[in-house]
C-alpha cells in the first residue's frame, strides 16, 4: 500500500473524469469541458475527495444530481457516475430518449448486471443514441474514503446496514442476505481499488463471520476467473511488488459495546460527538449562543455555517487526534504567529513610506524590495492561514461551549475510571442525580458503560435505585433492556470485554495556571492527559498482527482466497507478523477506535493500519439504535 | 506459497497511479446492443434507424460552442507560435550565436507586438462571448455551464500570456546585462593601457550620472590631485608611484561602484515585476470602482429628482392652501351677501 487508499481512490476518480485516460501533466493544455452527473452515492464518494475548485480545474463545468431536473445542453459530453439500481437505469434511459447531451460516458460505481446493461442498450436503440454512448465502465469504487487510512461503506442509506438492522430480532433471512451482499460488494470494491488480496481473519458465530465467508467466496471466484480477474496483469504487477499481503481483520460491534457510547477527549472524536459532522464537513450555527433571549423578543437569527475539514488543512492533520486542551493551546499559538507575520507586513508598509523621502538609502531600499516581494507573494498564504485559524477557533469554541454546559470532562474521567476498573471517587448515583451535569443522554450513556463494564451485574435494589434516578433525570430506559440481553448473551460466549491498561491523570492546578493566559478560558474544565491505552479492537489487531497467542483470538477463522481449497481450520499458514492491516467493524464504527488505531500504528513504527466500518455513528445515533432494539 | 516469498527482502513498491482499476465494459455493451437488435428483429419491432441518424448528425451545432472552440484554437495557435520562436527569441545573450538562428531586435519587437495584439483580440472575443451568452440563454444550468466554459478559456489564455511575459522578462534581463557588459569594457581598457587623464574623467562623469551623490565627493578628491599634478611637466618617480596608487584606488572604487550599480539594476527589475503585479491588481479593482461610480451617479440623480419632487409638493401644498382660503372667504362673503339680501 505505497499510496494510501485515499490517494488511490482520488487517482481513480480523476482518471474517470478525464474520460478514463491517464491525466496529462502538461499544465497549458487545451481545456476540454464536460458535465458530471452523479447520484447521492456518487456525491458521497466524491465530496470528501475532490473540492468544487478541483472539479472545475479538471474541466467539469456543471455537476448535477441524476434525479434532478436537467436541461438539455447539446454539444457537451456527459460523464455519469451512478449506482446500477433500477431507478438510476430508468433515469439514464430517459435521458437518452430526451437527447440531453452530446455523448454519454457511463461509469457504474459497482458492477452492473447483464440484464440492466441490456435495458440501457434497448433504450439507446429506441432513441437512436447508440453512437452517443461512448464508453461504459465498472469503476469498483463503492466505498467512501474519509481519511488517508479510514473508510466507511455508505452514508446515504446507512440505516439499512446499521447495527440496528443487523441485530434486530425480527430480521428475516432474505434481509440479512441483502445486507451481507451490500457489505461484501463494497468490501470487494475496496480490495479491487487497493489492488491486493488480503488474508482474512474473523471471529466465529456472528455477522462478521458471514461477511468473511461471502467475501472469501467472491474473491476466490474472481481470482479463478482467469479471463476477467481484476487482480492479475498490470494491476498486480505495478501495485504489489511488496511481497507481503495485508491482513484483513473483521470485527463485530458486539465485541465492544462500550466504546461507541464513550465520552471522548480528542479533537476529531469530540467534533463528531458534539457537533454535526458528516463526510468531513461540520455544520454549525453561528451567532451568540450563550445568552438566553428575553421573553417575548424574537430569537436572533442564526445563520448556519459549513466548514470543510480537509487533508490540505495542516493544523487539522496535525491536531485531529490530540486531546482538546492541546488543541486550544495550539490554536492560540497559531494565532500569535499569524499576528506576528501580519505585523511584519504592516511594519514593512511604514518602512516603505519612510524610505521614499530619504535619498541616500537606496541600498536599504533594495533589501526592502526583496522583503516586499516576499511579503506580496506570501499574502495569499497568510489569508488562507487566517481563514483556517478562524475556522478552528469557531469550531473549538463551539466544542468548548458544549463541554462546559454538559460537563463532559467529568463524564470522560469517570468513564475512563470505569473502563480501567480503578477506584471511583464519586458514586455513580451522585453523577446521575446531579441536575446540571449533562443531558439525559449523557447520563444514560454513563450508566450503560457502567453496566457493560461491571464484572457482576448490580443487585436488584441497586438497579432499581439507578433506574429511578435515571427516570428522574428524564432518560429513556429502553437501551438498558437491550444491553441486559446482550450482556447475558456475551456471558454465555464467555468473552468478557477487557479494558485494562487505560488510565487518566488529571493535571489540575498547574495546568490552570498555564491556561490562564490562553484565549480559551478553561476554568473549571480539567486538563486531562490521556495515557496510552488499548481498546479491545486494537488489542485484537495487535494479537493477530504479531501472531501472539491469546485465548481471545486463537479461535478466529482463517481465510486465504488465493489458496486452492478453502479450509475450516483456524491455523494460519503464514507465521510472520504482518506489516499492513485493515480492520473492519461490522455494525458501526466511530472515531475513538480510529484514533486508537492511529496511535497504535504510530507506536509500532513501520506498520500501516487502515480502519473501516460499515457506517459511522456517533454516540447519540448509537443510543437511538439501542433504544429501538430495546423497545422490541 | 506466498509465505516463502515474504522472506525475500526485496520490496519493490512502484507507484500504482498508472493502473486502471476500472473495467471497460464498452464491448459488453455493444454486444448487448447487438443482442437486443436481433431480439427486436425476431419479435418484429421495426424502426427506421437510418433516416433519423442522418438527421441527427446534421443537427446544427449551437453557435456558442463553435465560437468557444474557435477561440481555443486561436489561443493554441498563439501558444505554438510562441514556443516555436522561443529558442531564437531568448538567445539574445550569447554573442557567439550563428547568423542563421539569430533574430534581430526588430523581429523580436515584431513578435512582441503581434503577440500582444493577438492576446487582446482573444480577451475581447471572450468578453463578447460572455455578453452574448448572458443575453441569449434562458436556462440557469446552461448559463452556469457557459460561464464556467468561458472561465476555463480565460485561465488557458492567462497561462499562454504567462509564457509570453516570461520570455519577455528574460529578453529584458539579457538586454540589461548586455548593456552593462558593454559599459564595463572601455573601463577595462583604460586600466590596462594607462591612458591619459581624460579617459578616467569621462568614466567618472559617466559613473556620476548613474550613481549616488555621495560618490561624487569621493571622485572630487582625485580630480583635485590630478589638477595639481598637471602643473609640473615632468613626473618624478614618487609622483609616478603616487599616480599609480591613485590609479589603483580609482580602479577599485570603480569596481565597487560597478557592483553596486549591478545590484541596483537587479532590484529595479524586481521592482518592475512588482509593478506588474500591482498594475494587475489595480486593473482588477478598476471594474469594481466603475460599478461603484455608476451607482453613485445614479444615487445623485435620484436625490436630485427627489428634491425636485419635494419642491413641487411644497408648492402644490401652498397653492392648495391659498385656494382653500379663497374659497372659504368667498363662501363667507356670499353668506353675508345672502343674509343682507334676505333681510
Amino acid at each position: 500500500m505505497a499510496a494510501s487508499v485515499r490517494e488511490k481512490q482520488t487517482v481513480a476518480l480523476k482518471r474517470m473524469l478525464n474520460f478514463n485516460a491517464p491525466p496529462l501533466k502538461n499544465t497549458a493544455a487545451e481545456p476540454v469541458w464536460k458535465v458530471l452527473i452523479y447520484d447521492r452515492f456518487g456525491q458521497d464518494i466524491i465530496s470528501p475527495l475532490l473540492s468544487v475548485k478541483e472539479l472545475r480545474d479538471m474541466g467539469i463545468t456543471l455537476h448535477l444530481l441524476l434525479h434532478s431536473d436537467r436541461d438539455p445542453i447539446p454539444d457537451v459530453p456527459a460523464i455519469y457516475f451512478v449506482m446500477p439500481t433500477e431507478e438510476n437505469i430508468d433515469r439514464i434511459c430517459q435521458d437518452l430518449r430526451n437527447q440531453l447531451y452530446e455523448s454519454y460516458c457511463l461509469n457504474f460505481i459497482s458492477a452492473i448486471s447483464r440484464s440492466k446493461l441490456e435495458d440501457i442498450a434497448s433504450a439507446a436503440l429506441a432513441a437512436n443514441a447508440v453512437t452517443q454512448v461512448t464508453k461504459v465502465y465498472d469503476q469498483y469504487l463503492n466505498f467512501i474514503t474519509l481519511e488517508d487510512d479510514m473508510f466507511t461503506l455508505c452514508h446515504q442509506n446507512k440505516e439499512l446496514i446499521s447495527y440496528h438492522a443487523i441485530n434486530r430480532p425480527d430480521i428475516k433471512d432474505t434481509d440479512m442476505e441483502a445486507i451481507m451482499d451490500t457489505i461484501v460488494d463494497s468490501l470487494f470494491c475496496f480490495f479491487v481499488t487497493l489492488g491486493a488480496v488480503p488474508i482474512i481473519r474473523c471471529p466465529r458465530g456472528n455477522a462478521a463471520e458471514m461477511v468473511a465467508v461471502k467475501l472469501d467466496k467472491k474473491l476466490r471466484e474472481n481470482l479463478r476467473d482467469a479471463r476477467n480477474s481484476l487482480f492479475t496483469g498490470d494491476n498486480m504487477a505495478a501495485g504489489q511488488f511488496s511481497f507481503q499481503r495485508p491482513l484483513f481483520v473483521l470485527a463485530d460491534r458486539n465485541v465492544d459495546m462500550a466504546t461507541p457510547l464513550h465520552h471522548t477527549w480528542t479533537y476529531q472524536a469530540l467534533i463528531h460527538d458534539v457537533l454535526d459532522y458528516q463526510l468531513n464537513r461540520v455544520v454549525m450555527e453561528e451567532g451568540a449562543g450563550g445568552e438566553p433571549s428575553p421573553a417575548g423578543a424574537r430569537p436572533k437569527k442564526k445563520n448556519r455555517k459549513t466548514y470543510d475539514l480537509t487533508g490540505a488543512d495542516k493544523f487539522w492533520q496535525k491536531h485531529k487526534g490530540s486531546p482538546f486542551p492541546e488543541v486550544a493551546e495550539s490554536v492560540q499559538e497559531e494565532l500569535d504567529t499569524y499576528r506576528a507575520q501580519e505585523d511584519e507586513v504592516k511594519h514593512l508598509k511604514s518602512i516603505m513610506g519612510l524610505e521614499g523621502e530619504d535619498e541616500g538609502a537606496i541600498s536599504m531600499l533594495s533589501d526592502n524590495t526583496a522583503k516586499l516581494t516576499s511579503a506580496v507573494s506570501s499574502l495569499p498564504e497568510l489569508l488562507e492561514k487566517k481563514r483556517l485559524i478562524d475556522l478552528h477557533t469557531n469550531v473549538a469554541t463551539a466544542v468548548l461551549d458544549h463541554i462546559k454546559s454538559r460537563k463532559l470532562d467529568v463524564y470522560f474521567e469517570y468513564e475512563e475510571k470505569l473502563m480501567s476498573k480503578s477506584t471511583l471517587d464519586k458514586s455513580l448515583l451522585d453523577i446521575i442525580s446531579d441536575p446540571d451535569a449533562g443531558t439525559p443522554e449523557d447520563k444514560m450513556r454513563l450508566f450503560l458503560i457502567y453496566y457493560i463494564t461491571a464484572q457482576q451485574a448490580p443487585s436488584e435494589s441497586d438497579l432499581e435505585q439507578y433506574k429511578t434516578a435515571l427516570l428522574d433525570a428524564g432518560c429513556d430506559l429502553s437501551p438498558l433492556n437491550y444491553i441486559k440481553q446482550w450482556k447475558a448473551f456475551t456471558k454465555m460466549a464467555a468473552t468478557p470485554a477487557n479494558y485494562v491498561n487505560s488510565g487518566v491523570k488529571p493535571m489540575g492546578l498547574f495546568s490552570r495556571v498555564m491556561n490562564s493566559g490562553s484565549q480559551f478560558v478553561m476554568e473549571g474544565v480539567k486538563n486531562l492527559v490521556l495515557k496510552q491505552h488499548n481498546l479491545p479492537v486494537t488489542r485484537i489487531l495487535d494479537n493477530l498482527m504479531e501472531m501472539k497467542s491469546n485465548p481471545e483470538t486463537d479461535d478466529y477463522r482463517y481465510f486465504d482466497p488465493k489458496m486452492l481449497r478453502g479450509s475450516e481450520s483456524s491455523i494460519p499458514r503464514n507465521k510472520n507478523p504482518f506489516q499492513e492491516a485493515i480492520v473492519f467493524v461490522v455494525g458501526g464504527g466511530n472515531y475513538i477506535e480510529y484514533q486508537n488505531l492511529v496511535d497504535y500504528a504510530k507506536f509500532k513504527q513501520g506498520k500501516k493500519v487502515v480502519y473501516g466500518c460499515s457506517e459511522l455513528s456517533n454516540a447519540a445515533q448509537f443510543t437511538k439504535q439501542l433504544s429501538q432494539l430495546g423497545q422490541k | 506459497m506466498t509465505s516463502s516469498l515474504g522472506d525475500v527482502s526485496v520490496c519493490l513498491q512502484r507507484c500504482s497511479c498508472c493502473t486502471d482499476m476500472a473495467v471497460d465494459i464498452t464491448l459488453l455493451f455493444k454486444a448487448s446492443v447487438k443482442t437486443v437488435k436481433t431480439r427486436n428483429k425476431a419479435i418484429g419491432i421495426g424502426f427506421d434507424s437510418t433516416k433519423d441518424e442522418i438527421f441527427k448528425r446534421s443537427r446544427p451545432k449551437s453557435g456558442f460552442s463553435a465560437k468557444a472552440k474557435e477561440v481555443i484554437t486561436n489561443i493554441t495557435k498563439l501558444k505554438d507560435f510562441l514556443l516555436q520562436h522561443r529558442k531564437d527569441y531568448v538567445s539574445a545573450g550569447s554573442l557567439i550565436s550563428s547568423d542563421l538562428t539569430r533574430m534581430t531586435d526588430n523581429e523580436r519587437d515584431q513578435i512582441d507586438q503581434d503577440a500582444q495584439i493577438f492576446m487582446r483580440t482573444c480577451s475581447e472575443a471572450i468578453r463578447q462571448l460572455r455578453n452574448e451568452a448572458v443575453k441569449q440563454v434562458s436556462s440557469a444550468q446552461i448559463k452556469e455551464h457557459r460561464g464556467a466554459v468561458l472561465d476555463l478559456i480565460e485561465v488557458y489564455l492567462r497561462g499562454v500570456c504567462k509564457l509570453y511575459s516570461e520570455q519577455r522578462a528574460i529578453r529584458v534581463k539579457r538586454m540589461v546585462d548586455k548593456k552593462r557588459l558593454s559599459r564595463l569594457a572601455p573601463e577595462h581598457h583604460g586600466k590596462v593601457a594607462k591612458t591619459p587623464v581624460v579617459e578616467p574623467m569621462e568614466e567618472k562623469t559617466v559613473k556620476e550620472e548613474s550613481s549616488e551623490k555621495s560618490v561624487a565627493e569621493v571622485v572630487g578628491n582625485p580630480v583635485n590631485l590630478w589638477e595639481e599634478g598637471r602643473v609640473e611637466d615632468e613626473l618624478s618617480p614618487e609622483e609616478i608611484q603616487m599616480f599609480e596608487q591613485e590609479n589603483q584606488r580609482l580602479v577599485s572604487e570603480m569596481n565597487s561602484l560597478v557592483d553596486e550599480v549591478r545590484q541596483i539594476e537587479g532590484k529595479v527589475v524586481e521592482i518592475s515585476r512588482l509593478q506588474e503585479i500591482f498594475a494587475e491588481k489595480v486593473l482588477q479593482q478598476e471594474t469594481e470602482i466603475d460599478g461603484i461610480h455608476q451607482l453613485v451617479v445614479g444615487a445623485t440623480e435620484n436625490v436630485k429628482e427627489g428634491n425636485e419632487d419635494i419642491r413641487e409638493a411644497i408648492k402644490n401644498n401652498a397653492g392648495f392652501r391659498v385656494w382653500i382660503l379663497f374659497f372659504l372667504v368667498m363662501c363667507s362673503f356670499s353668506l353675508l351677501f345672502l343674509d343682507w339680501y334676505d333681510s
